[in-house]
């Protein structure tokens, strides 16, 4: 999978593409209008994470590009501004998704991840494999060994959050909002979290899977199959 | 007390000063004038007596002529003219009381063939007094009448003129700095008013520029800290991933991740609130109340269900004008607060209709001042991760769209109501 980031604010560019990286894709950066255009224009990208607030110019002037160039591209619409008009004007123009500043690097993963579902549903076979856990996200089901796993909608956002930024830390934070959405302010949501991770074990266990969750110290959870 | 009134009453004053003065004026120029003529009378009249007195013809009509004593021979020794008004005792015929009257009178001394000669001759002067009353009088009413006729005239001149100025009042009393409509002032063609118009139009302008210009400034101040914040969180993020890291310094990540992410909410929040503020949801959809808090209440589920709260609710199907986002973000506001500060097994009731939203839910009392309660920043629960601005929401989306927003609190009931 072959992404450009387009993004001005360097450390942030930075850290999207190491964390995207260690995802293997392959990325590459952009930080100005002109540059990225350039990019655009020269090759061929499967996904573009595109801020749409540039300094020398607009993102949703790219956008147009883009359609023109491919109409395959993914475009994940990053901006600062949580602004409906952005958000419908980006949609409108062929956008595939809306993430606005700031997100959690493992919620970016996960929409790139969705997006890259989409694009392939038709295709081959999208259903996502970690040892002996499937998940097939067309029907929404998972099997442990070949066998149905019943699970709430919440469980099983949060089994393909895990599954999709698998070795990777995911704090209580990014979780939340992966699950609630960043409107709510509860400040007993992480209980939940841990509530609906013990359901989750409980349930993987029952299939004679493996527990791949590891907890890690009050910072979150980590699904791994590597041994610390 | 009205300007006109003000004015009005120091013109009265100033009338009757002026009448005062101008009375005792006119009396004092008119008695000269007619004691001059008087006296040319009386002068005459004695010169009369004395021609007859000097070719000896007889004094008919008078009494025995008395003698001049010594004393007055000797004050006058020469001709003298002596004019002066005096009172005589006269008896009115048939009334029979003494009443005095005034009367001018002619004293001369003068040696006529040889002999000294005192002659008198009087007039009476109660027609002259009766004559300066009349005009007086007349003055009286005439200046009365022109007074009247001007505070009549004034009156409903200004009601005219001020007219335009009332109306201008009561537009200025309807302004709101909120709203963004320049104020209408009806135009007037005096310059003071004109001067005052301008001036209040220039004001609020300048008003409603800064006020604008403030809201656009934390819309924008919250904007340009998203991008640090984001590079921020994300470096965290980055570094957790590390597998190097001790106990402690996860520990120490984790707090300023935390302090990150609630900076970030603040922010979100607080550019919520701006964006709400410059009335950048306007447009208007229609919207099922409905469906908003059947859709709250399946996204709060874990909460509920956690607290073991009972909901009930009352929810009339009528589809209102609204905009989404706004009523979405009321009725998600509402319900996280009721939750919030509900108690264990508590309850939650929700009643829509055409015309109200209410909200009540069981809960501690209230320990602040419920007036402090939809301020910014008021935070009523020890809650750690609420940031106290919920309420502050919802009271500005009411207010945006002109909804009236109630709270009350009896027997550990909190009802937070809001009548469109």
């Amino acid at each position: 999978m072959k992404i450009l980031i387009v993004e001005d604010e360097i450390e942030l560019l930075d850290s999207m593409t190491t964390y995207l990286k260690n995802e293997d894709f392959i990325c590459e950066s952009a930080s100005s209008f002109f540059d990225a255009e350039d990019k655009i224009i020269s090759f061929g990208y499967d996904i573009i994470i595109l801020d749409i607030t540039l300094p020398d110019g607009s993102g949703l002037n790219l956008l147009e590009l883009i359609k023109e160039q491919s109409s395959k591209t993914g475009v994940l619409i990053v901006s600062a501004k949580n602004s409906l008009d952005d958000k419908l004007k980006g949609l409108d123009l062929g956008a595939d998704d809306y993430i606005t500043k700031p997100f959690h690097l493992a919620e970016l993963n996960s929409r790139i991840n969705s997006l890259i579902r989409r694009r392939n549903f038709d295709g081959d076979d999208s259903s996502i494999q970690f040892n002996e856990i499937n998940i097939d996200p067309s029907s929404k089901t998972v099997t442990i060994h070949g066998k149905h796993m019943e699970l709430t909608k919440k469980e099983y956002n949060l089994l393909l959050y895990f599954i999709t930024n698998k070795n990777k830390v995911l704090t209580k934070e990014s979780i939340a909002e992966h699950l609630w959405g960043d409107d709510i302010e509860m400040a007993d949501s992480y209980d939940f979290i841990y509530t609906h991770m013990g359901n989750l074990r409980k349930k993987i266990k029952k299939l004679e899977g493996t527990d791949y969750l590891q907890t890690m110290y009050g910072l979150g959870y980590k699904f791994t199959d590597v041994e610390k | 007390m009205k300007l006109i009134r003000k004015t009005g009453r120091t013109y009265l004053w100033l009338s009757i000063i002026i009448f005062i003065l101008s009375g005792a004026i006119l009396i004092f120029v008119l008695t000269n004038v007619m004691n001059n003529r008087l006296d040319n009378q009386l002068f005459y009249n004695k010169e009369i007596v004395a021609k007859r007195v000097k070719y000896d013809v007889p004094l008919t009509i008078f009494e025995e002529p008395e003698e001049l004593n010594e004393a007055e021979n000797k004050l006058y020794p020469k001709d003298t003219i002596i004019y002066k008004d005096t009172l005589i005792l006269r008896l009115i015929q048939g009334e029979g009381v003494d009443e005095f009257e005034k009367y001018r009178q002619l004293t001369s001394y003068e040696t006529l063939q040889g002999v000294r000669y005192k002659i008198i001759a009087r007039n009476s002067l109660v027609r002259n007094q009766d004559f300066i009353w009349v005009i007086l009088i007349t003055t009286f009413i005439i200046i009365l009448l022109l007074l009247s006729g001007l505070w009549i005239l004034n009156t409903q001149i200004s009601k005219k003129i001020w007219k335009p100025f009332y109306t201008n009042i009561d537009k200025l009393k309807n302004f709101s700095i909120q709203n963004q409509n320049t104020i209408e002032l009806v135009p007037s063609d005096i310059d003071e008013f004109k001067e005052l118009n301008t001036s209040i139009k220039s004001l609020t302008q300048k008003l409603q520029s800064d006020f604008n210009n403030l809201k656009e400034f934390s819309e924008n101040a919250s904007h340009e800290m998203q991008t640090p914040l984001a590079i921020m969180k994300s470096k965290i993020e980055l570094l957790l991933q590390s597998s190097d890291l001790t106990k402690e310094q996860s520990e120490q990540l984790q707090s300023i991740y935390q302090a990150g992410n609630r900076l970030s909410k603040l922010n979100k929040t607080l550019l919520l609130l701006a964006k709400v503020e410059n009335q950048q949801f306007s447009n208007k959809e229609e919207v099922s109340f409905k469906k908003l808090i059947e859709k709250s209440l399946e996204n709060y589920e874990d909460f509920i269900i956690n607290k073991n709260i009972t909901i009930q609710t009352e929810l009339s199907d009528h589809i209102s004008s609204a905009n989404t986002i706004l009523v979405d973000t009321l009725i998600s506001n509402l319900l996280s607060n009721a939750i919030k500060h509900n108690i264990p097994n508590g309850k939650i009731n929700i009643t829509y209709t055409k015309d109200t939203l209410i909200f009540s839910n069981t809960g501690k009392p209230l320990k602040g001042d419920p007036k402090n309660l939809f301020n910014r920043f008021k935070k009523e629960s020890t809650l750690k991760d609420s940031l106290g601005l919920g309420l502050a929401i919802i009271k500005q989306i009411c207010d945006v769209n002109n909804w009236q927003l109630n709270y009350s609190c009896e027997k550990e009931i909190h009802t937070i109501s809001v009548i469109f």
